[in-house]
């Protein structure tokens, strides 16, 4: 997979996990200040990518992540 | 009798299945194997098969007090799957929850999703971090509530409130910063657990230094809007405040400061500290000066009881924790 069409998947799963609208996302939404979320909504994020891109990222690695690029880059290096 | 005979009968009444997925520990396993043998609970040991069965001997238990799960056992995993999968609203599908399972942790709250277990019991080997996790994922948080949190139950010598000498506080061990709406989810989730556990009518307070518009600022504001949310999600419970502590449990304080209608002023059973500074210290205040045991913390939130203990916790303390986290698993069945 290339990373356009990772960022491109990542991107619709936190539309999903986090019920926003993919087309408002870019690599530079950050999870702190844009999405606001509670962490139980990282949660459902890495099962997400656990379950649709087989790599299980630690939910504290992804906590870390300031930035949806951030853990593209992360899910990258696990796959 | 006290409130903890009180708990241990119930749990004698009806034993309810405990899933110990850090089975080896020699702590864990004594206290699995005492609580069992004393008709408290049901142990589950979930792990390598063999080399529990091969501890258990050692250790010189009797192996027929336990239930043994062996994680190696793949036809018995594979229904747990089954199961799993076919749960409405679970987040891991079938091949991320087998990878997850290969983990004692996993494996057994699986079981507990799926009615094998009532309870998982851990965190002497893991850390709180690790249960609180697996608990969100393969668990899940009740509907509507939208944080993990904890309260404690105090035993104060000499305190005089609604319950006697007891008052249950929350949250002063989990929720560090929480937002007006994780606010009132720890409200809620902390009435639902004393009404489980207690069989308490929760009154509960959400205190911080103003009452009724004593006190003004941020702080005070948040508090203002966690109790609407809390009274607009859940109108059922009596929920109320902004209260300052003396104003919720001394009715003589209530009856001076609290000019309005209130089920709660005065006669609060159940406290809610606004964030984690005022919780973990007043926690400490009640304990060294009010001279009181604090049971706890429950974890509170989850779709079914997940609890998690300290790792440097004796037997007696790993005992009575999950003594009451089985009566928690029978309040919560009986309340659904």
């Amino acid at each position: 997979m290339d990373r356009k069409e990772l960022e491109s998947q990542i991107i619709e799963m936190v539309a999903k996990c986090y019920s926003v609208d993919a087309a408002n996302l870019s690599m530079e939404t950050t999870f702190k200040d844009d999405l606001k979320g509670a962490s139980v909504l990282m949660v459902g994020l890495v099962s997400e990518i656990e379950n649709e891109l087989d790599a299980m990222i630690a939910l504290q690695d992804a906590a870390a992540c300031a930035t949806i690029g951030e853990l593209v880059d992360k899910v990258e290096e696990e796959l | 009798m006290s409130v903890l005979d009180n708990i241990y009968e119930k749990a004698k009444a009806n034993p309810q299945k405990v899933a110990f997925p850090e089975a080896e520990n020699e702590k864990m396993m004594q206290a699995a194997y005492e609580c069992g043998q004393e008709g408290y609970i049901v142990p589950i040991l979930v792990g390598d098969a063999s080399k529990i069965r091969e501890l258990i001997a050692e250790r010189g238990y009797e192996e027929s007090v336990f239930t043994i799960i062996d994680i190696g056992n793949e036809d018995y995993k594979n229904d747990i799957i089954a199961k799993y999968v076919a749960l409405p609203q679970t987040v891991l599908k079938e091949k991320a929850l087998g990878r997850r399972m290969e983990n004692p942790l996993y494996y057994a709250m699986a079981m507990q999703a799926v009615g094998e277990a009532d309870v998982t019991f851990a965190g002497i080997d893991n850390t709180t971090g690790d249960v609180l996790l697996a608990g969100q994922m393969i668990i899940g948080l009740k509907e509507g509530i939208s944080t993990v949190s904890s309260i404690g139950l105090c035993d104060i010598p000499g305190f005089e409130g609604s319950e006697g000498q007891l008052l249950a506080v929350g949250d002063s061990a989990v929720c560090t910063n929480p937002s007006a709406e994780q606010l009132a989810d720890i409200a809620i989730s902390a009435c639902d657990t004393v009404k489980g556990l207690l069989d308490w009518q929760p009154r509960c307070a959400m205190v911080c230094y103003s009452t009724l518009g004593s006190g003004q600022g941020e702080l005070i504001d948040k508090v203002k809007e966690a109790l609407a949310i809390a009274n607009e999600k859940r109108p059922d419970l009596d929920i109320d405040g902004e209260f300052q502590l003396d104003a919720a449990i001394v009715p003589a304080v209530a009856a001076k400061k609290v000019n309005r209608e209130s089920k709660v002023a005065g006669k609060a059973n159940v406290l809610i500290w606004p964030d984690l500074n005022v919780g973990n210290t007043a926690v400490k205040l009640i304990q060294q000066f009010g001279h009181a045991d604090a049971y706890g913390p429950m974890l509170q939130g989850f779709n079914s009881i997940v609890c998690d203990c300290s790792r440097g916790a004796p037997v007696s303390e790993i005992k009575g924790n999950v003594i009451i986290s089985a009566v928690r698993a029978l309040g919560a069945k009986r309340d659904c």
